[in-house]
């Protein structure tokens, strides 16, 4: 009980540190309030505000002290195999721009692949990119050149056609607009240059979300959301046609993990920055609540051996920037030979 | 102790690296330009006149840390 108190207690800090940021904002520079959406020409039209970018910023400077030389086995698990496609690649990529979620991951499995000799660290946090660097400077391999970079994938700073590589390990999904960053990504690209992503999809957190719908319906007599809205493995494909990426690739992992309580998930949750960051959060959760989704979640997933497991989709992207060199489809009408013919040359029987 | 003087070095000379020098734009309009700024340790994006800052060697340039420069202020750094 003192321990779930002392949770909400940090949180409630944490709350009012944006307060103050947006006092700040007044005088400094603010996303809020219609820039871009008077004359400026922007890519999205559509500015439907979902996350709150701002505390996930926050969460992710909790994230990087939280995970301080820790490593994650299910950040490692998703970054190893994001990495392997680079191995499944004939091309080397001198230049790779590493996007946000976990950065840390990423640099320390890179390992030579993908032949990447200029290696670009970006996240919206500045703490994580420090720990980021520190991790870097501590370790014996010092082969890739590595620079350090504080922005925001929905206004990625990186002139276009300059690198030959992006890869984004459990960050996109946390974008307003995930078509315009990914659009960015491809101009950021050079022709022929590829883009690797790793998002989590729809399914994940199934568990959670049904133990805090119940619990909420019981305590509250209402639900509110506590889960974000995440993409499914069929807006992917399309998420990769609209960027107009070419060649598009989409495969789905599930990974399940297990703890010990419903609190140790909400523990690691924390650790990788992935807490709830909506622009439309309840911002106070209920103490009996609290305790009864994780009573919830508790008996109804429960294994034999008292663990309870998490279930995480996640969403592998792949697509290349169009170069002469992709294979093109015909142009309608334009083939001179009948299928019916092909049919009677190789498939006699069907 | 290594580390540190590598840090104050980064900072004396404050030239961010090769690498972003030259792929860095502004966030806000990727077609624009930034300079860096020795003497303020920043990121300046003329066209628009905002700022950028530089903390620690790590430029950052997400739209909300900027700082809109003022007209005479601007004028100043130009020089």
């Amino acid at each position: 009980m003192r321990r779930i108190n002392s949770l909400y207690g940090r949180i409630g800090l944490l709350k009012r540190k944006p307060e103050k940021t947006t006092f700040l904002a007044s005088l400094s520079f603010s996303t809020d309030g219609g820039y871009g959406g008077g004359g400026e020409s922007q890519q999205n039209s559509s500015r439907v505000k979902i996350f709150d970018r701002d505390l996930k910023r926050v969460h992710r400077d909790r994230a990087a002290w939280l995970s301080r030389n820790k490593n994650d086995t299910f950040v490692d698990a998703v970054a190893e195999n994001l990495l392997d496609r680079l191995e499944d690649c004939k091309k080397n990529f001198p230049s790779a721009l590493c996007l946000g979620g976990s950065l840390g991951a990423v640099q320390r499995l890179l390992r030579g692949r993908g032949g990447i000799e200029k290696l670009i660290m970006m996240d919206t946090s500045h703490d994580m990119i420090k720990s980021c660097r520190d991790a870097q400077e501590d370790s014996v391999d010092n082969s890739i050149e590595t620079s350090y970079l504080v922005g925001d994938e929905e206004f990625l700073p990186i002139k276009e056609n300059s690198v030959d590589l992006i890869i984004s390990s459990l960050g996109l999904h946390w974008t307003n607009d995930l078509p315009g960053s990914m659009i960015q990504c491809k101009l950021a690209l050079k022709p022929d240059g590829l883009f690797l992503a790793a998002i989590l999809g729809g399914e994940t957190l199934k568990e959670l979300r049904i133990a805090c719908t119940l619990a909420h319906m019981e305590r509250e007599g209402g639900i509110s959301p506590r889960l974000s809205p995440l993409a499914q493995v069929r807006d992917a494909g399309n998420l990769l046609t609209r960027a107009g990426f070419s060649l598009p690739g989409v495969d789905v992992d599930e990974y399940v993990v297990k703890y010990k309580s419903a609190l140790d998930l909400i523990e690691h949750l924390r650790a990788m920055g992935e807490t709830n960051g909506l622009l439309q959060r309840n911002k106070i959760l209920n103490r009996e609540t609290a305790l009864a989704t994780a009573a919830i979640y508790d008996s109804m997933f429960a294994t034999e051996d008292g663990t309870i497991p998490a279930t995480f989709q996640v969403i592998y992207m792949t697509g290349w920037r169009e170069h002469s060199s992709h294979p093109q489809a015909k142009r309608r009408g334009s083939a001179t030979v009948s299928f019916t013919d092909i049919q009677k040359q190789f498939g006699g029987q069907s | 102790m290594v580390r540190l003087s590598r840090v104050l070095l980064k900072e004396a000379g404050l030239a961010i690296d090769k690498t972003l020098s030259e792929i860095l734009v502004c966030p806000l309009q990727t077609t624009l330009e930034v300079r860096v700024c020795e003497k303020t340790k920043s990121l300046v994006s003329d066209t628009i006149g905002v700022s950028f800052p530089i903390k620690d060697g790590i430029p950052c340039l997400v739209p909300k840390d900027g700082i809109i420069l003022d007209e005479d202020g601007d004028a100043s750094k130009a020089s």
